[in-house]
């Protein structure tokens, strides 16, 4: 295991060099708990259904599967792709490294089959009508996903988006130089610490800003609301020291010492444990933040078949060890074996306890309708 | 008399040609560029110009012709228009400080050796063979707060261990020093090639006339050496203002710019028809400052 993530850290992943090479060792624990069975997807509407008859058979298409993907996730050791390869032709890569570039991309004419986007961001791929539904009958191993992330990954009851990798986002502080009381994101602003504070750059501060606050619902949160988290953030921005836009820049400040609390994913919880640091990655009494990735299908695909097929793959629960063992991120798959896992891991990430990826111990990430007022608010902070 | 016009029409049909063939060397010559420019310049600034005004939207059925965008952005209130001020108060200050320190590198590349003079102009050039984030990621390690200057200073007692000095990285210091760092070798070119083709010849005659190395320099040197000295500043200023990498990386918490908020409208913000309007903004503005710089250059070529 350690050799594992050593070789994670010193690879450059995608996802703005490293993102989110994080979380949870596993979670297939939580997952189980979140009583997956295989009867339950089957009320999942597959909504295109109609689509897969009229389209031609597996063996007539070409198979030159185009997938849009975060980088890491096309080596040729994944055994996903390495299962997908053995039968069909090895799909064609092109790199994406944040989700709203991928949406750049699309929106600028390319046209890949299947994209690796985030749950956030599924109802924006379909506003801008590119992507149609899986047809979850065509994919053997949906049934063992997350129910509740399977129904994140649907609009108008139709199966737009097969999750895939998950993690958590949550303070990560040096135990030995932050002395605190009570396990909450109001670390963050903190007086004590200032300028040795990290935020995010991004809008998920107006999110946790919501939560610290006990905003009914921080992701939808309307203008008096937002302008009273805006306001709170330009208060408390003073004694923060910088927003880290890559993990790889987070998990430099954090080795040298430059930072001792941060909003991070897990990976840089591994990163600060093997710099020698004692790091303790809070459960904040507001509760984890959480994402989760997966496919969404592109209209119109040409290799209509392999794109399920590719899919499935990446579903499948010797995907779901390999991307845990090897990536340390949570997997939808629940059927997964904890036990491959390291047990300290585990344990730190409470990988065990059921509840520890539900309301309202996590908030899993979704979509924020009123982005663009976010972003504003968010900007207004970041020039105040 | 005729024979002596025989030659006229000769000389006509033999120009003519030539003149073809000159006109079509022109316009061969001038195609690609022209091309170039139209593919990859004009027609992306009307896109980006559409885009402003509703023209083109990111997501379809948003269409809708209006100049709201713009309304918000130039409101006196607004957070970008500050940000816009903020972004030209930091490149005016970021190119006058290149200015002044590349001009003695300049001159004494130019003036004050002869021997090696390209292999040190090479020197100068030899960080640019490393990538611009290493170069971030080496002035981190020099400012940090376990840093080479942080270290020194807790060494000999001047601050106390874990007391470091908090401007040293991430703030607007830091973003001018990198931004110096990474300017002053290409403001020193063009100081360096007015200084080296300043004709020497007019020095010695301001010696010769009792001037001293002042004011041989103050009335000579200098006045000659402007054109140079504001195509360097043009230079620097002009991509400074939409400078982002800088300051996200080393600016902190004030670190936010024009160019930054640009890019999370394009990006996060998913808000493209703003992030179009600061986008044609500064292309404006730029081309504003352009015309203005040009004519200052021409004025000074003209006069010298």
């Amino acid at each position: 295991m350690r050799s594992d993530l050593d070789r994670i850290l010193e690879r450059k992943l995608g996802r703005g060099q490293f993102l989110k090479l994080a979380a949870a060792a596993g979670g297939t624990g939580i997952l189980a708990g979140c009583g997956a069975s295989s009867g339950e997807s089957d009320d999942t509407d597959t909504g295109a259904a109609g689509a897969t008859e009229t389209r031609p058979s597996i063996d007539q298409e070409k198979g030159d599967l185009k997938v849009l993907e975060w980088a890491g996730y096309e080596l040729p050791t994944y055994v996903g792709v390495k299962a997908y390869a053995n039968t069909y032709p090895k799909p064609k890569y092109t790199f994406l490294t944040s989700d709203d570039q991928a949406l750049s991309k699309v929106r600028a004419g390319f046209r890949p089959e299947v994209v690796h986007p985030c749950v956030g961001y599924v109802q924006d791929w379909v506003n801008l009508d590119v992507v149609e539904p899986f047809d979850t009958s065509l994919m053997k191993n949906v049934k063992d996903l997350n129910p509740a992330m399977l129904e994140g990954g649907q609009i108008d009851g139709k199966q737009y988006f097969i999750p895939a990798d998950w993690g958590f986002s949550s303070p990560l502080y040096r135990s030995d130089k932050v002395d605190t009381n009570e396990d909450t994101w109001a670390l963050f602003y903190d007086e004590k610490y200032k300028g040795k504070i990290s935020w995010w750059d991004s809008l998920e501060n107006l999110i946790v800003a919501g939560y610290v606050n006990g905003v009914d619902d921080p992701w939808d949160m309307d203008d008096g609301e937002l302008e009273d988290m805006k306001k709170f953030l330009i208060s408390k921005k003073h004694v923060v020291r910088n927003f880290w836009a890559s993990q790889t820049d987070l998990d430099a400040d954090m080795k040298a010492g430059n930072i001792w609390i941060a909003y991070a994913w897990a990976g840089s919880y591994v990163a600060a444990k093997d710099a020698g640091h004692d790091v303790t990655y809070m459960e904040p009494k507001e509760g984890r933040l959480s994402w989760v990735c997966g496919f969404v299908l592109m209209k119109d695909s040409p290799n209509y078949h392999h794109a399920h097929a590719y899919v499935d793959e990446w579903s499948s629960t010797f995907s779901a060890e390999w991307i845990m063992l090897n990536y340390a991120y949570g997997h939808a798959n629940t059927k997964a074996d904890l036990s491959k896992l390291d047990p300290g891991f585990v344990e730190v990430l409470h990988l065990k306890d059921p509840s520890a990826l539900q309301e309202p111990k996590a908030h899993m990430d979704r979509f924020v309708p009123r982005r663009k007022e976010y972003n504003a608010a968010w900007d207004e902070v970041k020039a105040a | 008399m005729a024979v002596e016009a025989q030659p006229v029409p000769h000389a006509r049909s033999g120009w003519r040609p030539r003149y073809r063939g000159k006109n079509l060397t022109t316009a061969a010559l001038i195609a690609p560029p022209l091309l170039w420019l139209v593919v990859f310049f004009a027609i992306p600034v009307v896109l980006v110009g559409l885009l402003s005004v509703g023209g083109i939207v990111l997501f379809p059925g948003d269409a809708v012709w209006t100049l709201s965008a713009w309304k918000s952005f130039l409101d006196f209130d607004s957070v970008y228009l500050g940000l816009f001020w903020k972004s030209i108060k930091m490149s005016l200050i970021v190119s006058a400080i290149c200015v002044v320190i590349a001009y003695p590198i300049a001159y004494f590349l130019a003036l004050g050796t002869s021997k090696h003079k390209y292999t040190l102009l090479l020197l100068i050039i030899v960080p640019f063979f490393t990538s611009f984030l290493l170069r971030v990621a080496a002035w981190k390690f020099i400012l940090g707060d376990q840093g080479l200057i942080n270290s020194f200073f807790y060494s000999t007692g001047l601050r106390a261990d874990e007391h470091p000095i908090p401007q040293l990285l991430y703030s607007q210091f830091t973003v001018m020093l990198v931004l110096g760092y990474v300017w002053i070798p290409f403001v020193a070119l063009p100081i360096f090639v007015s200084l080296e083709n300043l004709d020497r010849r007019l020095l010695e005659a301001a010696s010769d006339l009792g001037a001293s190395r002042w004011q041989a320099f103050r009335r000579v040197t200098l006045p000659l050496s402007l054109p140079g000295v504001v195509a360097a500043f043009v230079f620097i200023f002009i991509p400074t203002i939409g400078e982002y990498v800088t300051p996200s990386l080393v600016g902190g918490n004030r670190g936010f710019m024009f160019g930054n908020a640009i890019q999370d409208l394009f990006g996060p913000g998913f808000d493209w028809t703003t992030g179009a309007v600061l986008s044609m903004f500064l292309f404006g503005a730029v081309l504003f400052f352009t015309l203005i710089f040009a004519r200052f250059l021409s004025m000074r070529q003209l006069s010298t």
